[in-house]
């Protein structure tokens, strides 16, 4: 799992690489906690080398997710691939966060 | 501008106290801004401005006779409450009578001040002074005894007021007749418009009331389909034991999200009632169980939105009353919006709907 982080004209680009899953949630949450309280909100997400996402991985999304609304951003996820997707669709995710 | 004595002295005054004047406009705004946030009122605009030297010198020229001392001008401080309606004027008025100490003697209301058969400037204004028990600072005692101005009007009485301002007329009789008679016209269908928005508004409140009523008697084919109904229908929680159940096959924790996305839906699937989403609800629930059961099972995913209950209710009543492929698309369309993933979901979910035998 590797977690890519850019800042650009006012906005954060992540790009996010492998698996989430358990052997790594707590490594991924440490990655994107600088994106819960940087001065930029909007996050813009490249997910087309993510391979998988597991319940804990949703969790962190959602806490992210919270923390741009409460700052007044947006945050949108990009390029996932059809088996990340079902993950977010099945669980009903897809109904909370934003994936373009 | 060439001033007497006793005027420039007025200005000089003015000049000493001027850090005064700052800090009673930042008390006063916050303290309304507080009150506000207490009273959960919205309004369309709070400000407050000091004013400038030469306003104040202009005023002088014009009248410095009035005046004995600074204290007896009590509009240097101005501030000005905007309110959305018309009949919120008094609601904030009251606040204010509550929070400020008022100057009733040099108090007016502009909104009574006009005959019956005449219509112009709306305004209520208050001369304030902030009394010690809400904002005491020993080192400037003068600020409690220093009166401003609160000007408290709704947002069209503050378009007329701003129009008729920005022509450079201060008063009635300064503007050519031809153009009063004009100004009067305006002035009383802004108040026509004004008392109809807070007749709306008022008639909508009930209507909300009314609705809430009929939905917790659960006499929902009585009750038609809108978006109001709807929310007071969702706050029954009618998905839950359906999210519950789905949420078991994992163990998984439910997480609420909104529903209100999918009133749309309900809405172009034809129903009518919210009886009617309470039949389809009824009619569906199994299949919207088993299209999760086949989903989710062996998946290990242990977090799940409330949503996932009515979603797919909605995919099992279009592939039960045969919209196919092409309605599950024009769901996650109206639910998520346009995307290219619309299809491919779309076209996995039949899939799945056709091995569970979900397809009409």
């Amino acid at each position: 799992m590797e977690t890519i982080i850019n800042n650009e004209s006012g906005k954060t680009l992540v790009v996010l690489k492998g698996r989430i899953d358990t052997t790594n949630a707590d490594q991924f949450q440490q990655d994107i906690a600088p994106l819960m309280e940087g001065e930029h909100p909007d996050i813009e997400i490249d997910c087309s080398e993510m391979t998988y996402t597991s319940s804990q991985g949703l969790r962190i999304f959602l806490l992210l997710q919270k923390s741009v609304n409460a700052r007044g951003g947006k945050m949108v996820l990009r390029k996932m691939n059809p088996q990340v997707k079902e993950v977010f669709d099945i669980t009903g995710f897809s109904n909370i966060i934003t994936i373009l | 501008m060439k001033l007497d004595l006793h005027c420039e002295m007025i200005l000089d005054e003015y000049r000493a106290k001027l850090p005064v004047f700052e800090q009673l406009k930042t008390v006063v705004l916050s303290q309304l801004h507080r009150c506000l946030d207490e009273h959960n009122l919205l309004v369309s605009g709070l400000e407050a401005r000091i004013k400038t030297e030469t306003s104040l010198s202009g005023k002088l020229e014009l009248k410095g006779y009035k005046y004995h001392t600074l204290d007896d001008i009590t509009d240097i401080l101005g501030a000005r409450i905007i309110t959305f309606y018309s009949d919120e004027v008094d609601l904030i008025s009251a606040l204010v009578e509550k929070l400020f100490e008022i100057d009733w003697e040099n108090s007016v209301d502009k909104r009574k001040m006009l005959e019956t058969d005449r219509f112009g400037y709306l305004s209520l204004h208050y001369v304030c002074r902030i009394p010690r028990k809400l904002y005491n600072d020993p080192s400037m005692p003068e600020l409690n005894q220093i009166r401003f101005e609160l000007q408290m009007r709704s947002t069209l009485q503050h378009v007329w007021a701003n129009m008729y301002h920005d022509m450079g007329y201060k008063s009635e009789v300064e503007i050519p007749v031809e153009y009063q008679r004009n100004m009067s016209r305006l002035a009383g269908m802004l108040e026509l418009v004004d008392e109809q928005f807070s007749r709306i508004r008022r008639e909508i409140t009930d209507y909300r009331r009314n609705v809430q009523s009929l939905v917790a008697s659960g006499n929902f084919n009585e009750v038609p389909l809108n978006g109001d109904t709807f929310r007071s229908y969702l706050e029954l929680k009618p998905f839950h034991r359906l999210a519950q159940k789905i949420a078991s096959i994992n163990q998984a924790e439910l997480y609420e999200d909104s529903l209100m996305p999918y009133f749309k839906v309900f809405y172009l699937l034809g129903m009518k009632t919210i009886g009617d989403i309470q039949n389809l609800r009824n009619k569906y629930s199994e299949g919207a169980y088993q299209l999760a059961l086949l989903q989710l099972a062996g998946t290990g995913l242990d977090i799940v939105a409330c949503s996932v209950a009515i979603q797919n209710l909605c995919i099992v009543a279009i592939l039960k009353q045969g919209f196919g492929e092409a309605g599950l698309q024009r769901l996650f369309g109206l639910v998520y919006g346009e995307s290219d993933y619309n299809a491919q979901r779309a076209h996995r979910v039949f899939e799945q709907a056709q091995k569970i035998n979900l397809i009409q």
